[in-house]
């Protein structure tokens, strides 16, 4: 993506090596220390290291500019990518002494970060993994090894030049570069996406829930058989509408949500709704 | 129930610590990264490939692997809330449930294993979400020494921050609880099995609650993509392709995205009408219609 290059102005410019060597840092080390004070704050300063020592060689400028990191950060690593990008080219105009201070930095980084973890939650991690790994799964059928396999290249290939990609994209083209993601052009892409996630994540109920009843009913023949006649598969219909009303209209926690399905199914094995001989047949 | 042989699986030292090992990387936050540690490592049904291979059954631990990936469909943990954690999911569970299974002599793939193997492991992820909270709490202690090193310009020290020092965290948020609980759980595990038998209600109990987990898990999904009740149409479409039409997830994806691919279409085109209504030339009612789109 080499156009629009926006040439920095000055003479300083991050050199390719320590712009890779910041991109690796960040790729491996967004999380790997993370706590519930400081979250990706320390990924953030070692992916920034390599760059600050590229622009500035006086080692307390190179700590000071590095200071700057020290504030708060937390989005989703993947899209994420692209702030650390926008800010290499910050400093890179700092360092090249065009009016960037701190607070410029921090606001951008602060105000980026909550709508980038909107959007790489509901599609990277809400819609994209779930993709693939309803297809890997579909590819698993009976045990095989393909769709392990299919979900580790495709995920990784995607996740690591993605990233790259987002990661130069955000460095070479500053705020502009979310522009593109959050803007009215990304908007009916992003609906698309959700579209096809929402499509599979169906068919992933159907195929891999299998709740069955065990009732038979007074004039013979059973009640899965009735309710098979009306839809098929309705049983893990109606409890994953169940669960989806008490975690969003009722605001119950998953782990509840857990706990209430374990009194149900408890209640429903005493009554004989549930039954373990039937379970078998519904394979 | 099922004719399957009955199969006392035993875990030497090694598997513990591989499988251990394993659990370091692919934990949230985990020394795998997050890319190929959380989300391939740390996924169930990769997990089940990689116990598969440890112990030396890779078909039966990808079964085993693939029944509690439903669960885990859409694990999101925004904001570093947390309500399951995937190393004891994954690196425990797995390993726990592929003993399990093999004891009660259950063909790995039927459905009674699938909900016996979600049970055990939705067990262990929400158990284990309290190896979430110590790993994170004991890097605080590293940050903390970071902070220190920072201030005094010692800057190439934030490595052993980041990447080396969180896995004395791990040794003993994710090795010694994993290897600890797979070495000795097995037992526990058969023991606790053998003395239930298959048609009380225990038993019983366990085999529907595994069944009625992964839809939790497809909850959780449907919950951030369902906005208002049109947005369950592509959601009851994608079902009744798979339910009635017997569609593959592989054709589902497919039908899907020529839907998407509509959509888009038509999106685009509806975006384009709204900004040359916006810039002035088309009517009023064209901006009305965008105050409702966000």
């Amino acid at each position: 993506m080499a156009e629009n290059t926006v040439a920095q102005g000055g003479e300083r410019k991050v050199s390719k090596k320590a712009l890779a060597k910041s991109f690796r840092n960040w790729y491996y080390g967004n999380l790997t220390c993370f706590s519930q004070e400081h979250m990706q704050t320390f990924g953030y300063l070692v992916s920034m290291l390599p760059i600050v020592e590229d622009l500035y060689e006086d080692k307390d400028d190179q700590t000071k500019a590095l200071q700057t990191y020290s504030a708060f950060f937390n989005t989703e690593p993947q899209i994420g990518s692209m702030i650390v990008g926008v800010t290499v080219g910050l400093e890179e105009a700092r360092a090249n002494g065009q009016p960037v201070d701190d607070d410029t930095i921090n606001g951008i980084r602060a105000g980026l970060m909550g709508p980038l973890a909107g959007i790489g939650d509901s599609l990277i991690v809400g819609t994209l993994i779930p993709i693939l790994l309803g297809i890997a799964m579909g590819l698993s059928q009976g045990g095989s090894v393909l769709g392990p396999i299919f979900y580790i290249v495709v995920w990784n290939l995607l996740a690591y030049f993605g990233m790259r990609f987002a990661y130069y994209r955000g460095y070479k083209l500053g705020g502009d570069a979310v522009e593109a993601l959050v803007g009215p052009n990304a908007q009916a892409l992003r609906e698309a996406i959700v579209m096809v996630g929402t499509i599979v994540i169906g068919a992933v109920d159907a195929t891999w829930v299998s709740i069955t009843t065990a009732l038979t009913l007074p004039g013979g023949g059973t009640l899965q058989g009735t309710l098979d006649g009306i839809y098929p598969k309705l049983l893990p219909l109606i409890f994953t509408i169940f669960c989806w009303w008490l975690m969003a209209k009722k605001k119950v926690s998953p782990i509840i949500t857990m706990l209430i399905l374990l009194v149900i199914a408890f209640v429903g094995a005493l009554c004989g709704f549930f039954g373990a001989a039937t379970i078998a047949t519904a394979a | 129930m099922d004719t399957g042989k009955v199969v006392r699986m035993v875990i030497n030292m090694f598997q513990a610590a591989l499988l251990g090992l394993f659990a370091c990387l692919a934990s949230m936050p985990g020394m795998g990264g997050t890319s190929i540690g959380n989300y391939t490592l740390g996924r169930p049904l990769v997990a089940g490939l990689v116990v598969g291979i440890i112990l030396g059954d890779v078909t039966d631990g990808i079964l085993v692997g693939m029944a509690i990936q439903v669960v885990y469909i859409a694990l999101v943990t925004p904001g570093g809330t947390v309500s399951a954690d995937v190393r004891a999911a994954c690196y425990i569970g797995i390993p726990l449930a592929l003993i399990a299974v093999k004891a009660q002599g259950l063909d790995a793939g039927s459905t009674e294993a699938a909900a016996l193997a979600t049970s055990l492991g939705a067990t262990c992820g929400t158990v284990g979400a309290i190896l979430f909270y110590g790993t994170a709490t004991i890097n605080l202690a590293w940050q903390a020494m970071g902070w220190k090193w920072l201030e005094k310009g010692d800057t190439h020290k934030l490595y052993l921050v980041d990447m080396v020092l969180p896995w004395i965290s791990h040794i003993i948020c994710s090795f010694l609880p994993t290897f600890v609980l797979v070495y000795f759980g097995g037992d526990a595990v058969n023991n606790l099995l053998a003395s239930l038998p298959m048609d009380g209600v225990p038993m019983k109990t366990l085999f529907a609650v595994g069944s009625l987990l992964p839809c939790v898990g497809i909850a959780i999904l449907l919950k951030q993509v369902i906005t208002k009740a049109t947005d369950f149409l592509p959601f009851f479409f994608g079902f009744t392709l798979a339910a009635v039409m017997g569609c593959n997830l592989i054709a589902a994806s497919a039908i899907a995205c020529f839907f998407a691919l509509i959509n888009f279409e038509i999106t685009s085109l509806r975006l384009k009408v709204d900004r040359v209504g916006t810039a002035g030339a088309l009517t009023a009612s064209v901006d009305d219609e965008e105050e409702e789109d966000i």
